[in-house]
């Protein structure tokens, strides 16, 4: 993929992430920080179906725009072939791996599963 | 007489924002920001996920987190994430060509028209509105 197209998908996340998680962080201002972090407060979130949904493409954003930044981060740092192509992969490895460890969270919560 | 090399300084001269401007510290301040905020957001991943442990499990975990020096370690990451934003709508904006200027005859003392006063208000806005945030997320955690 060309790079002015994963920078276009670089700021579009980030643009979409910085609206996401401020509706985020008003959820945990509007109910009092200490209380809506109660486990029966947190539960009831995560059953919310469309908080969860939320919450789901919040990660997918962030994950995104994070390693991609990680990637942007480590090209400065060093050019090659092989080192560019192992940052690359790594980076979306890293990114799959955390947005399946969050989606478990998220899913088992929402359904009940706890 | 030692030989003083101003390039062999490393990372104290890199941050130093007297020599390069304030743009280079908002450079080195953005990609800063960038990989704290990746870390926490990676550490935020891994603490949600102990609501699967149940009730017990959640609180021993809120226990751990919700500390002074918990709620310090959450401001910092408030005022990561404010300056991370503002400086990168900046740098957004810069790269479509809003407020780089307009190009001129390269004239003495050579200033380039991209980094002028609004590039540079816009940077100090977000190390100020950082610091705003930070205190109003240690007033939220630490007066409850």
């Amino acid at each position: 993929m060309r790079e002015s197209v994963i920078m276009k998908i670089h700021y579009g996340t980030a643009l979409a992430s910085v609206a996401l998680v401020a509706v985020h962080i008003l959820f945990r201002l509007t109910q009092g920080f200490a209380e809506s972090l109660q486990y029966e407060s947190v539960i009831a979130n995560y059953e919310f179906l469309p908080y969860a949904g939320m919450l789901e493409i919040i990660l997918i954003l962030l994950s995104i725009h994070g390693f991609n930044g990680l990637r942007v981060i480590l090209l400065e740092l060093k050019q090659g072939p092989t080192f560019e192509k192992s940052v690359s992969y790594g980076c979306i490895a890293a990114m799959a791996l955390i947005i399946l460890y969050g989606s478990r969270t998220i899913f088992m919560t929402s359904m009940g599963m706890v | 007489m030692a030989k003083v090399d101003e390039n062999k300084e490393g990372i104290k001269g890199m941050v130093n924002p007297t020599r390069y401007g304030i743009e280079r510290f908002a450079y080195l301040l953005m990609r800063l920001t960038g990989l704290g905020l990746l870390a926490y957001f990676v550490a935020h991943i891994y603490e949600t996920s102990n609501i699967l442990r149940g009730k017990v499990g959640w609180q021993e975990f809120l226990a751990i987190t919700q500390t002074p020096e918990g709620h310090i370690i959450l401001a910092i990451v408030i005022g990561m994430s404010v300056f991370h934003t503002v400086n990168g709508i900046r740098v957004m904006l810069g790269h479509g060509g809003i407020g780089v200027g307009k190009p001129a005859r390269p004239d003495y003392p050579y200033a380039p028209q991209s980094q002028n006063a609004r590039h540079k208000i816009a940077i100090y806005s977000s190390i100020v509105l950082a610091a705003l945030a930070m205190m109003y997320g240690l007033a939220v955690m630490f007066g409850e």
